[in-house]
Protein backbone atom coordinates (compact mmCIF):
# COMPACT_ATOMS: atom_id res chain seq x y z
CA UNK A 1 0.00 0.00 0.00
CA UNK A 2 1.41 3.11 -0.76
CA UNK A 3 1.53 5.73 1.92
CA UNK A 4 3.39 8.23 1.04
CA UNK A 5 2.67 9.93 -2.71
CA UNK A 6 4.55 13.31 -3.81
CA UNK A 7 4.24 15.14 -7.04
CA UNK A 8 6.79 17.83 -8.40
CA UNK A 9 7.58 18.91 -5.32
CA UNK A 10 9.09 22.76 -5.01
CA UNK A 11 9.80 24.64 -2.14
CA UNK A 12 12.01 28.13 -3.09
CA UNK A 13 13.35 30.54 0.06
CA UNK A 14 13.83 33.97 -1.10
CA UNK A 15 17.07 33.32 -3.05
CA UNK A 16 17.28 29.37 -3.26
CA UNK A 17 15.15 26.35 -3.96
CA UNK A 18 14.90 23.74 -1.21
CA UNK A 19 13.32 21.57 -2.82
CA UNK A 20 13.43 21.59 -7.02
CA UNK A 21 10.79 18.80 -8.73
CA UNK A 22 11.00 16.08 -5.88
CA UNK A 23 8.95 12.80 -6.49
CA UNK A 24 8.76 9.96 -4.57
CA UNK A 25 6.20 7.21 -3.71
CA UNK A 26 6.84 5.25 0.35
CA UNK A 27 5.15 2.10 1.04
CA UNK A 28 3.75 0.62 3.44
CA UNK A 29 6.38 -1.37 6.11
CA UNK A 30 9.33 0.03 4.67
CA UNK A 31 12.48 1.77 6.05
CA UNK A 32 13.77 3.96 4.06
CA UNK A 33 17.24 6.19 4.08
CA UNK A 34 16.94 9.43 3.58
CA UNK A 35 20.30 10.52 2.52
CA UNK A 36 22.07 13.28 1.40
CA UNK A 37 24.78 16.33 2.72
CA UNK A 38 23.70 19.21 5.21
CA UNK A 39 21.65 21.53 3.51
CA UNK A 40 20.48 18.54 0.59
CA UNK A 41 16.83 19.26 1.74
CA UNK A 42 15.96 16.18 3.85
CA UNK A 43 14.34 17.99 6.73
CA UNK A 44 12.27 20.27 4.35
CA UNK A 45 10.94 17.37 2.42
CA UNK A 46 10.30 16.09 5.88
CA UNK A 47 8.78 19.03 7.14
CA UNK A 48 6.68 19.02 3.96
CA UNK A 49 5.45 15.88 4.57
CA UNK A 50 4.16 16.38 7.89
CA UNK A 51 2.52 19.79 7.18
CA UNK A 52 5.02 21.03 8.93
CA UNK A 53 6.35 23.51 6.66
CA UNK A 54 4.61 24.87 2.94
CA UNK A 55 5.65 23.33 0.16
CA UNK A 56 5.54 26.37 -2.85
CA UNK A 57 4.08 23.67 -5.31
CA UNK A 58 3.59 20.56 -5.83
CA UNK A 59 1.26 17.76 -4.22
CA UNK A 60 1.56 15.60 -1.53
CA UNK A 61 -0.79 13.17 -0.53
CA UNK A 62 -0.27 11.27 2.64
CA UNK A 63 -2.43 8.06 3.52
CA UNK A 64 -4.55 9.21 0.65
CA UNK A 65 -4.88 12.62 1.50
CA UNK A 66 -3.62 15.83 2.35
CA UNK A 67 -1.94 16.03 5.43
CA UNK A 68 -2.37 19.58 6.24
CA UNK A 69 -4.58 20.44 9.06
CA UNK A 70 -5.84 17.19 9.06
CA UNK A 71 -6.15 15.12 11.82
CA UNK A 72 -6.90 11.77 10.83
CA UNK A 73 -3.43 12.03 8.71
CA UNK A 74 -1.53 13.71 11.45
CA UNK A 75 -2.35 11.45 14.08
CA UNK A 76 -0.58 8.33 12.09
CA UNK A 77 2.53 10.40 12.03
CA UNK A 78 5.58 11.22 14.28
CA UNK A 79 8.10 13.37 13.33
CA UNK A 80 10.42 14.94 15.69
CA UNK A 81 12.86 17.26 14.17
CA UNK A 82 16.88 17.38 14.69
CA UNK A 83 16.44 20.80 16.11
CA UNK A 84 12.97 20.04 18.27
CA UNK A 85 12.01 23.02 20.75
CA UNK A 86 10.69 21.66 23.97
CA UNK A 87 7.77 23.70 25.64
CA UNK A 88 10.02 25.89 28.50
CA UNK A 89 11.03 24.10 31.53
CA UNK A 90 9.74 20.72 30.58
CA UNK A 91 11.82 17.63 31.53
CA UNK A 92 11.39 14.49 29.40
CA UNK A 93 9.43 13.01 31.80
CA UNK A 94 7.06 15.85 30.67
CA UNK A 95 7.56 15.46 27.42
CA UNK A 96 7.47 11.71 27.33
CA UNK A 97 3.56 12.05 29.11
CA UNK A 98 2.81 14.55 26.63
CA UNK A 99 3.73 12.33 23.36
CA UNK A 100 1.26 9.77 25.13
CA UNK A 101 -1.35 11.81 25.20
CA UNK A 102 -1.36 12.02 21.15
CA UNK A 103 0.26 8.86 20.08
CA UNK A 104 -2.74 5.97 19.35
CA UNK A 105 0.07 3.46 19.90
CA UNK A 106 1.96 5.05 22.41
CA UNK A 107 3.97 2.32 24.42
CA UNK A 108 4.89 3.13 27.69
CA UNK A 109 7.00 0.09 28.40
CA UNK A 110 9.37 0.72 25.57
CA UNK A 111 9.92 4.37 26.12
CA UNK A 112 10.95 3.00 30.00
CA UNK A 113 13.22 0.83 28.40
CA UNK A 114 14.63 2.87 26.42
CA UNK A 115 15.31 5.96 29.08
CA UNK A 116 16.96 3.26 30.87
CA UNK A 117 19.10 2.34 28.07
CA UNK A 118 20.08 5.91 27.05
CA UNK A 119 20.65 6.37 30.82
CA UNK A 120 18.17 9.49 30.57
CA UNK A 121 18.00 12.03 33.16
CA UNK A 122 14.20 12.25 33.80
CA UNK A 123 14.41 15.14 36.02
CA UNK A 124 16.85 17.72 34.35
CA UNK A 125 15.33 20.43 32.26
CA UNK A 126 15.14 19.76 28.44
CA UNK A 127 16.94 22.78 28.21
CA UNK A 128 19.85 21.67 29.73
CA UNK A 129 20.44 18.45 28.55
CA UNK A 130 23.78 17.60 26.07
CA UNK A 131 23.14 16.93 22.91
CA UNK A 132 23.43 13.65 22.83
CA UNK A 133 20.45 13.75 25.47
CA UNK A 134 18.56 15.76 23.21
CA UNK A 135 18.72 13.40 20.80
CA UNK A 136 17.79 10.72 23.05
CA UNK A 137 14.46 12.26 23.93
CA UNK A 138 13.21 12.80 20.23
CA UNK A 139 14.70 8.74 19.40
CA UNK A 140 12.48 7.87 22.27
CA UNK A 141 9.31 9.44 21.40
CA UNK A 142 9.83 8.42 17.35
CA UNK A 143 9.96 4.28 18.30
CA UNK A 144 7.63 4.70 21.46
CA UNK A 145 5.19 6.29 19.70
CA UNK A 146 4.70 3.35 16.65
CA UNK A 147 3.19 5.60 14.66
CA UNK A 148 2.34 4.39 11.15
CA UNK A 149 4.73 6.69 9.39
CA UNK A 150 7.75 7.62 11.76
CA UNK A 151 10.90 9.87 10.60
CA UNK A 152 13.81 10.10 12.32
CA UNK A 153 15.77 13.45 11.22
CA UNK A 154 19.37 12.97 11.95
CA UNK A 155 19.05 10.91 15.28
CA UNK A 156 22.46 10.24 15.86
CA UNK A 157 23.47 13.41 16.84
CA UNK A 158 25.41 13.90 19.67
CA UNK A 159 25.12 10.21 20.61
CA UNK A 160 27.87 7.95 21.15
CA UNK A 161 28.90 4.72 19.08
CA UNK A 162 26.86 2.95 22.32
CA UNK A 163 23.59 5.02 22.43
CA UNK A 164 23.61 4.71 18.54
CA UNK A 165 24.09 1.05 18.51
CA UNK A 166 21.19 1.39 21.05
CA UNK A 167 19.03 3.14 18.82
CA UNK A 168 19.74 0.55 15.50
CA UNK A 169 19.22 -2.33 17.62
CA UNK A 170 16.13 -0.65 19.00
CA UNK A 171 14.74 0.06 16.02
CA UNK A 172 15.23 -3.30 14.06
CA UNK A 173 13.93 -5.43 17.12
CA UNK A 174 10.55 -3.00 16.92
CA UNK A 175 10.14 -2.82 13.59
CA UNK A 176 10.27 -6.77 13.46
CA UNK A 177 7.51 -6.61 15.96
CA UNK A 178 5.53 -4.07 14.81
CA UNK A 179 6.19 -3.29 11.05
CA UNK A 180 5.60 0.34 9.69
CA UNK A 181 7.10 2.80 7.35
CA UNK A 182 10.39 4.43 8.67
CA UNK A 183 12.13 7.20 7.01
CA UNK A 184 15.73 7.58 8.56
CA UNK A 185 17.53 10.61 7.43
CA UNK A 186 20.92 10.48 7.83
CA UNK A 187 24.39 11.13 6.60
CA UNK A 188 26.50 8.47 8.37
CA UNK A 189 25.74 6.54 5.68
CA UNK A 190 27.49 3.28 6.27
CA UNK A 191 26.08 3.13 9.77
CA UNK A 192 22.56 2.80 8.49
CA UNK A 193 23.48 1.01 5.59
CA UNK A 194 22.42 -2.58 6.41
CA UNK A 195 19.45 -1.14 8.31
CA UNK A 196 17.62 0.49 5.34
CA UNK A 197 15.85 -1.78 2.92
CA UNK A 198 15.55 1.46 0.26
CA UNK A 199 17.81 3.97 -0.48
CA UNK A 200 16.83 7.87 -1.33
CA UNK A 201 19.61 10.05 -2.10
CA UNK A 202 18.45 13.58 -2.25
CA UNK A 203 20.87 16.22 -3.70
CA UNK A 204 20.45 19.95 -3.72
CA UNK A 205 16.76 19.40 -3.57
CA UNK A 206 16.43 16.67 -6.49
CA UNK A 207 16.11 12.94 -5.58
CA UNK A 208 19.26 11.28 -7.45
CA UNK A 209 18.82 7.79 -6.19
CA UNK A 210 15.44 6.17 -5.40
CA UNK A 211 16.19 2.20 -5.52
CA UNK A 212 16.85 -1.10 -3.46
CA UNK A 213 19.60 -0.82 -1.14
CA UNK A 214 21.06 -4.30 -2.07
CA UNK A 215 20.48 -3.18 -5.91
CA UNK A 216 22.56 -0.39 -5.38
CA UNK A 217 25.17 -2.21 -3.22
CA UNK A 218 25.42 -3.92 -6.73
CA UNK A 219 25.85 -0.71 -9.12
CA UNK A 220 29.52 -0.71 -8.72
CA UNK A 221 32.60 -2.00 -7.64
CA UNK A 222 36.42 -0.97 -7.31
CA UNK A 223 38.98 -2.83 -9.47
CA UNK A 224 43.00 -2.64 -7.95
CA UNK A 225 45.80 -3.61 -9.39
CA UNK A 226 48.43 -2.33 -11.57
CA UNK A 227 47.68 1.03 -13.23
CA UNK A 228 48.03 -0.01 -16.73
CA UNK A 229 45.57 -3.24 -16.47
CA UNK A 230 43.24 -1.24 -14.79
CA UNK A 231 43.22 1.97 -17.18
CA UNK A 232 42.69 -1.28 -20.40
CA UNK A 233 39.98 -2.71 -18.54
CA UNK A 234 38.40 0.44 -17.20
CA UNK A 235 38.67 2.02 -20.97
CA UNK A 236 34.89 2.54 -22.53
CA UNK A 237 33.22 1.58 -18.93
CA UNK A 238 31.50 4.64 -16.63
CA UNK A 239 34.29 5.19 -13.70
CA UNK A 240 32.80 7.19 -11.15
CA UNK A 241 36.69 7.84 -9.26
CA UNK A 242 40.21 6.73 -9.70
CA UNK A 243 42.91 7.10 -7.55
CA UNK A 244 46.54 5.70 -8.24
CA UNK A 245 49.61 5.38 -6.04
CA UNK A 246 52.69 5.09 -7.83
CA UNK A 247 52.28 1.92 -10.15
CA UNK A 248 49.08 0.69 -8.12
CA UNK A 249 45.78 1.98 -9.10
CA UNK A 250 42.15 1.62 -8.39
CA UNK A 251 38.71 3.00 -9.87
CA UNK A 252 35.55 2.58 -8.90
CA UNK A 253 33.33 1.61 -11.66
CA UNK A 254 29.45 1.99 -12.29
CA UNK A 255 27.62 -1.16 -13.90
CA UNK A 256 27.64 -4.93 -12.91
CA UNK A 257 30.11 -7.17 -13.82
CA UNK A 258 29.01 -9.61 -15.60
CA UNK A 259 31.18 -13.62 -15.61
CA UNK A 260 33.83 -12.41 -19.01
CA UNK A 261 34.63 -9.26 -17.19
CA UNK A 262 35.22 -11.50 -13.92
CA UNK A 263 37.37 -13.99 -16.33
CA UNK A 264 39.21 -11.19 -17.65
CA UNK A 265 39.83 -9.32 -14.27
CA UNK A 266 41.27 -12.30 -13.06
CA UNK A 267 43.46 -12.95 -16.66
CA UNK A 268 44.84 -9.54 -15.72
CA UNK A 269 45.55 -9.76 -11.97
CA UNK A 270 43.57 -7.45 -11.09
CA UNK A 271 41.36 -7.41 -7.42
CA UNK A 272 37.68 -6.53 -7.40
CA UNK A 273 36.62 -5.05 -4.13
CA UNK A 274 33.18 -4.17 -3.28
CA UNK A 275 32.33 -0.57 -2.99
CA UNK A 276 30.08 0.35 0.30
CA UNK A 277 26.93 2.45 0.02
CA UNK A 278 28.61 5.81 1.80
CA UNK A 279 31.79 5.21 -0.72
CA UNK A 280 29.08 4.87 -3.64
CA UNK A 281 26.67 7.50 -2.74
CA UNK A 282 29.59 10.15 -2.22
CA UNK A 283 31.27 9.44 -5.46
CA UNK A 284 27.56 9.80 -6.93
CA UNK A 285 27.05 13.09 -6.01
CA UNK A 286 30.53 14.11 -6.56
CA UNK A 287 30.09 12.98 -10.01
CA UNK A 288 26.67 14.66 -10.18
CA UNK A 289 27.92 17.66 -9.20
CA UNK A 290 31.11 17.54 -11.16
CA UNK A 291 28.96 17.10 -14.73
CA UNK A 292 26.52 19.37 -13.88
CA UNK A 293 29.30 22.31 -12.88
CA UNK A 294 30.98 21.41 -16.25
CA UNK A 295 27.97 20.79 -18.04
CA UNK A 296 26.23 24.37 -16.75
CA UNK A 297 30.49 26.08 -17.42
CA UNK A 298 29.32 28.27 -15.00
CA UNK A 299 32.47 29.85 -13.35
CA UNK A 300 32.49 28.39 -9.54
CA UNK A 301 34.91 30.07 -6.92
CA UNK A 302 37.42 27.81 -5.37
CA UNK A 303 35.93 27.96 -2.42
CA UNK A 304 32.71 26.32 -3.56
CA UNK A 305 34.67 23.71 -6.38
CA UNK A 306 36.65 22.81 -2.60
CA UNK A 307 33.99 21.72 -0.84
CA UNK A 308 33.08 19.73 -3.47
CA UNK B 1 -12.92 17.96 19.84
CA UNK B 2 -11.29 15.84 21.97
CA UNK B 3 -7.86 16.43 20.64
CA UNK B 4 -8.60 20.37 21.76
CA UNK B 5 -9.40 19.16 25.16
CA UNK B 6 -6.12 16.99 25.22
CA UNK B 7 -3.87 20.21 24.09
CA UNK B 8 -5.70 22.22 26.85
CA UNK B 9 -4.40 18.63 29.31
CA UNK B 10 -1.42 19.36 28.02
CA UNK B 11 -0.55 22.50 28.50
CA UNK B 12 -1.16 21.69 32.45
CA UNK B 13 1.17 18.87 32.20
CA UNK B 14 3.83 21.00 33.32
CA UNK B 15 2.42 22.83 36.27
CA UNK B 16 5.11 25.43 36.70
CA UNK B 17 4.36 27.41 33.84
CA UNK B 18 0.29 27.27 33.99
CA UNK B 19 -0.15 26.77 37.61
CA UNK B 20 2.80 27.80 39.92
CA UNK B 21 4.61 30.35 38.81
CA UNK B 22 1.61 32.21 38.61
CA UNK B 23 0.86 31.29 41.95
CA UNK B 24 4.37 31.92 43.25
CA UNK B 25 3.87 35.48 41.73
CA UNK B 26 0.63 36.36 43.22
CA UNK B 27 1.43 35.37 46.92
CA UNK B 28 4.80 36.80 46.80
CA UNK B 29 3.54 40.16 45.12
CA UNK B 30 0.28 39.85 48.18
CA UNK B 31 2.96 39.24 51.15
CA UNK B 32 4.87 41.88 49.67
CA UNK B 33 1.86 44.43 49.44
CA UNK B 34 0.23 43.95 52.90
CA UNK B 35 3.74 44.51 54.29
CA UNK B 36 4.78 47.61 52.70
CA UNK B 37 1.20 48.83 53.23
CA UNK B 38 1.97 47.95 57.18
CA UNK B 39 5.16 50.08 57.09
CA UNK B 40 3.14 53.08 55.57
CA UNK B 41 2.33 55.38 58.25
CA UNK B 42 -0.59 56.26 57.01
CA UNK B 43 -4.38 55.78 58.19
CA UNK B 44 -6.52 56.28 55.18
CA UNK B 45 -6.99 53.26 52.45
CA UNK B 46 -3.94 52.10 50.68
CA UNK B 47 -3.55 51.08 47.54
CA UNK B 48 -0.74 49.60 45.19
CA UNK B 49 0.11 48.17 41.80
CA UNK B 50 1.04 45.01 42.98
CA UNK B 51 -2.40 42.71 41.87
CA UNK B 52 -0.76 43.60 38.32
CA UNK B 53 2.46 41.31 38.85
CA UNK B 54 0.46 37.86 38.39
CA UNK B 55 -2.09 39.55 35.42
CA UNK B 56 0.99 40.35 33.56
CA UNK B 57 2.43 37.36 33.69
CA UNK B 58 -0.72 36.10 31.78
CA UNK B 59 1.32 38.36 28.93
CA UNK B 60 4.37 36.20 29.35
CA UNK B 61 1.95 33.22 29.41
CA UNK B 62 0.94 33.90 25.99
CA UNK B 63 4.42 34.34 24.24
CA UNK B 64 6.00 31.26 26.14
CA UNK B 65 2.70 28.56 25.06
CA UNK B 66 3.17 29.63 21.43
CA UNK B 67 7.10 29.86 21.04
CA UNK B 68 8.30 26.62 23.16
CA UNK B 69 5.00 24.96 23.01
CA UNK B 70 3.94 25.01 19.44
CA UNK B 71 6.69 23.66 17.64
CA UNK B 72 6.25 20.83 19.79
CA UNK B 73 2.73 20.29 19.94
CA UNK B 74 3.83 20.01 15.71
CA UNK B 75 6.09 17.23 16.82
CA UNK B 76 3.26 15.49 18.32
CA UNK B 77 1.23 16.02 14.95
CA UNK B 78 -1.40 18.75 16.24
CA UNK B 79 -2.65 20.26 13.92
CA UNK B 80 -2.64 24.55 14.10
CA UNK B 81 -6.24 24.41 14.83
CA UNK B 82 -6.47 22.24 17.62
CA UNK B 83 -3.45 23.73 19.59
CA UNK B 84 -4.57 27.21 18.93
CA UNK B 85 -8.35 26.47 20.84
CA UNK B 86 -6.97 24.19 23.11
CA UNK B 87 -4.36 26.77 24.01
CA UNK B 88 -6.48 29.19 24.15
CA UNK B 89 -9.28 27.28 26.87
CA UNK B 90 -5.97 26.54 28.98
CA UNK B 91 -5.55 29.94 29.16
CA UNK B 92 -9.10 30.58 29.67
CA UNK B 93 -9.01 28.14 32.70
CA UNK B 94 -6.24 29.91 34.20
CA UNK B 95 -7.78 32.95 33.67
CA UNK B 96 -11.40 32.23 35.38
CA UNK B 97 -8.74 30.68 38.22
CA UNK B 98 -7.35 34.40 38.17
CA UNK B 99 -10.62 36.42 38.68
CA UNK B 100 -12.02 33.61 41.25
CA UNK B 101 -9.07 34.16 43.27
CA UNK B 102 -9.36 38.24 42.72
CA UNK B 103 -13.17 38.14 43.68
CA UNK B 104 -12.46 35.91 46.66
CA UNK B 105 -9.48 38.27 47.71
CA UNK B 106 -11.20 41.16 47.54
CA UNK B 107 -13.92 39.74 49.61
CA UNK B 108 -11.71 38.85 52.25
CA UNK B 109 -9.73 42.26 51.84
CA UNK B 110 -12.74 44.20 52.84
CA UNK B 111 -14.19 41.68 55.46
CA UNK B 112 -10.75 42.30 57.59
CA UNK B 113 -10.57 45.70 56.99
CA UNK B 114 -7.53 45.83 54.36
CA UNK B 115 -5.92 43.05 55.83
CA UNK B 116 -5.84 44.93 59.45
CA UNK B 117 -3.84 47.44 57.98
CA UNK B 118 -6.24 49.00 55.76
CA UNK B 119 -4.20 48.18 52.42
CA UNK B 120 -6.09 47.07 49.15
CA UNK B 121 -4.77 44.30 46.90
CA UNK B 122 -7.42 42.95 45.23
CA UNK B 123 -10.16 45.33 45.54
CA UNK B 124 -10.44 48.79 43.27
CA UNK B 125 -13.66 50.47 44.48
CA UNK B 126 -14.21 51.12 40.96
CA UNK B 127 -14.37 47.73 40.18
CA UNK B 128 -15.73 46.48 43.07
CA UNK B 129 -18.95 48.62 41.70
CA UNK B 130 -19.96 45.93 39.76
CA UNK B 131 -19.85 43.37 43.03
CA UNK B 132 -17.30 40.42 43.45
CA UNK B 133 -18.55 38.70 40.63
CA UNK B 134 -18.78 41.69 38.45
CA UNK B 135 -14.49 42.36 39.62
CA UNK B 136 -13.59 38.45 39.34
CA UNK B 137 -15.08 38.17 35.47
CA UNK B 138 -13.38 41.75 34.88
CA UNK B 139 -9.70 40.57 36.28
CA UNK B 140 -9.83 37.36 34.17
CA UNK B 141 -10.67 39.41 30.76
CA UNK B 142 -7.86 41.80 31.76
CA UNK B 143 -6.30 38.40 32.24
CA UNK B 144 -7.49 36.84 29.10
CA UNK B 145 -6.54 40.18 26.80
CA UNK B 146 -3.29 40.37 27.44
CA UNK B 147 -2.46 36.56 26.89
CA UNK B 148 -4.03 37.05 23.49
CA UNK B 149 -1.82 39.37 22.52
CA UNK B 150 1.45 38.20 24.23
CA UNK B 151 0.55 35.26 21.61
CA UNK B 152 0.01 36.89 18.95
CA UNK B 153 2.83 39.09 18.88
CA UNK B 154 4.99 35.48 19.39
CA UNK B 155 2.66 33.76 16.60
CA UNK B 156 3.54 36.64 14.55
CA UNK B 157 7.20 36.54 15.41
CA UNK B 158 7.65 33.03 14.56
CA UNK B 159 6.11 33.26 11.16
CA UNK B 160 7.29 36.84 10.10
CA UNK B 161 10.52 37.03 12.11
CA UNK B 162 11.23 40.12 14.18
CA UNK B 163 10.99 42.33 10.96
CA UNK B 164 8.01 41.06 10.23
CA UNK B 165 6.71 41.53 14.02
CA UNK B 166 8.29 45.48 14.15
CA UNK B 167 5.95 46.36 10.96
CA UNK B 168 2.65 45.12 12.27
CA UNK B 169 3.37 46.72 16.17
CA UNK B 170 4.03 50.13 14.15
CA UNK B 171 1.23 49.60 11.41
CA UNK B 172 -1.07 49.09 15.21
CA UNK B 173 0.26 52.26 16.39
CA UNK B 174 -0.10 54.18 13.29
CA UNK B 175 -4.00 52.93 13.67
CA UNK B 176 -3.64 54.09 16.98
CA UNK B 177 -2.87 57.92 16.25
CA UNK B 178 -5.12 58.32 13.32
CA UNK B 179 -7.97 57.03 15.06
CA UNK B 180 -6.68 60.00 18.05
CA UNK B 181 -6.44 62.72 14.92
CA UNK B 182 -9.90 61.39 14.22
CA UNK B 183 -10.89 62.39 17.37
CA UNK B 184 -9.25 65.45 18.05
CA UNK B 185 -10.73 66.61 14.29
CA UNK B 186 -14.12 66.15 15.00
CA UNK B 187 -13.96 67.81 18.49
CA UNK B 188 -15.08 64.62 19.99
CA UNK B 189 -13.20 64.24 23.11
CA UNK B 190 -15.73 65.31 25.28
CA UNK B 191 -17.95 62.57 23.74
CA UNK B 192 -15.30 60.24 24.29
CA UNK B 193 -14.45 60.96 27.34
CA UNK B 194 -18.19 61.16 28.87
CA UNK B 195 -18.46 57.29 27.07
CA UNK B 196 -15.44 55.93 28.70
CA UNK B 197 -17.02 57.39 31.68
CA UNK B 198 -20.39 55.68 31.45
CA UNK B 199 -18.74 52.44 30.37
CA UNK B 200 -18.57 51.78 34.11
CA UNK B 201 -16.72 48.42 34.61
CA UNK B 202 -18.92 45.80 33.05
CA UNK B 203 -18.90 48.20 29.79
CA UNK B 204 -14.68 48.02 29.98
CA UNK B 205 -14.95 44.29 30.55
CA UNK B 206 -17.54 43.75 27.20
CA UNK B 207 -14.86 46.34 25.12
CA UNK B 208 -12.05 44.08 26.40
CA UNK B 209 -13.41 41.18 25.49
CA UNK B 210 -14.46 42.33 22.33
CA UNK B 211 -10.60 42.83 22.22
CA UNK B 212 -9.86 39.45 22.96
CA UNK B 213 -11.73 37.51 20.09
CA UNK B 214 -10.26 40.64 17.71
CA UNK B 215 -6.43 39.74 18.48
CA UNK B 216 -7.71 35.77 19.05
CA UNK B 217 -9.02 36.16 15.45
CA UNK B 218 -5.78 37.75 14.09
CA UNK B 219 -3.77 34.87 15.98
CA UNK B 220 -5.64 32.15 14.24
CA UNK B 221 -5.25 33.20 10.83
CA UNK B 222 -1.59 34.27 11.74
CA UNK B 223 -0.80 30.42 12.76
CA UNK B 224 -2.48 29.12 10.21
CA UNK B 225 0.84 28.98 8.05
CA UNK B 226 3.43 29.61 10.76
CA UNK B 227 5.92 27.31 10.93
CA UNK B 228 7.52 25.47 14.05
Amino acid sequence: MTVVQVTDLVKRYKNAAALDGVSLTLQENVIYGLLGRNGAGKTTLMSILTAQNFATSGEVSVFGENPYENSRVLGRICFVRESQRYPDDARPVHAFRMAAMFFPHWNQDLADELIDAFQLPMKTRIKKLSRGQLSAVGVIIGLASRAELTFFDEPYLGLDAVARQIFYDRLLADYAEHPRTIVLSSHLIDEVADLIERVIVIDRGRIILDEETDAVRGRASTIIGDAVAVDAFTAGREVLHRESLGRVASATLLGELDTQDRAQLAASGLEVGAVSLQQLIVRLTQHDAESSVAASAAATTPAEGARR
Amino acid sequence: MNRVLTVTRMQFVNKYTFVWLPLIILVVSLVLSIAIFALIPYGGAKYGGGSQAPIWYFFGLGIMSLSYTFPFSQALSITRREFFFGTMLAALVTAVLLGAVFAAGGAIERATGGWGVNGYFFSLDWVWTAGPVGAGVFFAVVGMVLFVAGFWGATLYRRFGPLGLTLTLSGVGVLLIVALWLVGRMDAWATVWTWLADLGPMGLTAVLAALTVVLGAASFLTLRRATP
